[in-house]
């Protein structure tokens, strides 16, 4: 599957949305919709492919903030992190929307996302 | 979910009457550009990746011409339905084989207060399951013919 995704902030976006298709697959198959074991073990190998893309210490602390908080990457709406609803820097703010780079809030830790 | 209720989630910005797109990753792109454009998506690109990743853990071409391609993103700020008419018909691996003539792609963020995204889903299965209903939504060339037929 050849990717459009590129930089190090979406690769952790897509691991994010991965882990929470992987988390719901039971409900939905329940709900009607197919979901082969093929498909199961291709989403695997997916995530094993993102994985291997996302650089070591953001790879790390994607998955020391999943075991702290429900999500490791909130959205930033109004310049506000949406995981402690604190006001972000302008020095931050700058930056987010270019999805060049990965953010972090430095009141809770969490990778940031900008939704505007 | 009541079928009236699910006109909440639909926008006109987000209606397309006749998909251009031929195949199943085209009509994919084609309705993830409508969120862009009304910019409720800033990058489509991640959402995009989603809906492809969705789509190889099992075909969402439910059958009888319907596939509701959905998915929860990270870049997706609140609950929405965008919904696509193909009148040649799409390839999408459905069940049961057959061409999707009406797309419904549900897009939802991680979490949301009122836990919609699921119920939507079932709502939308269980009204597209009705013969009569697939009928009437073939059959529709404007936004307002869709809400005319959730409200009845």
């Amino acid at each position: 599957m050849a990717d459009r995704i590129k930089t190090q902030i979406e690769f952790l976006v897509a691991l994010q949305d991965l882990d929470l298709m992987r988390k719901e697959i039971s409900e939905v198959r329940e709900l009607g919709f197919e979901v082969t074991g093929e498909g199961e073990s291709a989403i695997g190998t997916a995530r094993d492919e993102l994985i291997a893309k996302i650089k070591k210490p953001y790879l790390a602390n994607y998955e020391r903030l999943r075991t702290r908080y429900k999500r490791a990457i909130v959205p930033v709406k109004g310049d506000t992190c949406l995981g402690c609803f604190c006001r972000l820097p302008t020095s931050l703010i700058s930056h987010g929307r270019s999805d060049m780079e990965v953010l972090t809030c430095e009141n809770c830790g969490r990778i940031l996302y900008w939704l505007d | 979910m009541e079928k009236s209720e699910l006109l909440n989630y639909f926008q006109e910005p987000l209606f397309i009457s006749s998909l251009s797109a031929t195949t199943r990753d085209a009509a994919l792109d084609e309705l993830v550009r409508c969120f862009v454009n009304a910019k409720i998506v800033r990058n489509r690109n991640i959402v995009f990746e989603m809906l492809r990743r969705r789509e190889a853990l099992g075909s969402t071409g439910i059958g009888h011409g319907i596939a509701i391609p959905h998915g929860r993103s990270t870049a997706v700020p609140d609950v929405m339905i965008a919904f696509g008419k193909s009148e040649k018909g799409i390839d999408w691996e459905s069940i049961d084989n057959k061409p999707v003539h009406l797309v419904f792609l549900v897009l939802a963020p991680p979490q949301e207060q009122n836990i919609r995204y699921l119920p939507i889903l079932g709502g939308l299965v269980e009204v597209l399951s009705d013969n009569k209903q697939r009928e009437k939504l073939r059959k529709i060339k404007s936004f307002s013919d869709l809400t005319s037929i959730l409200q009845s």
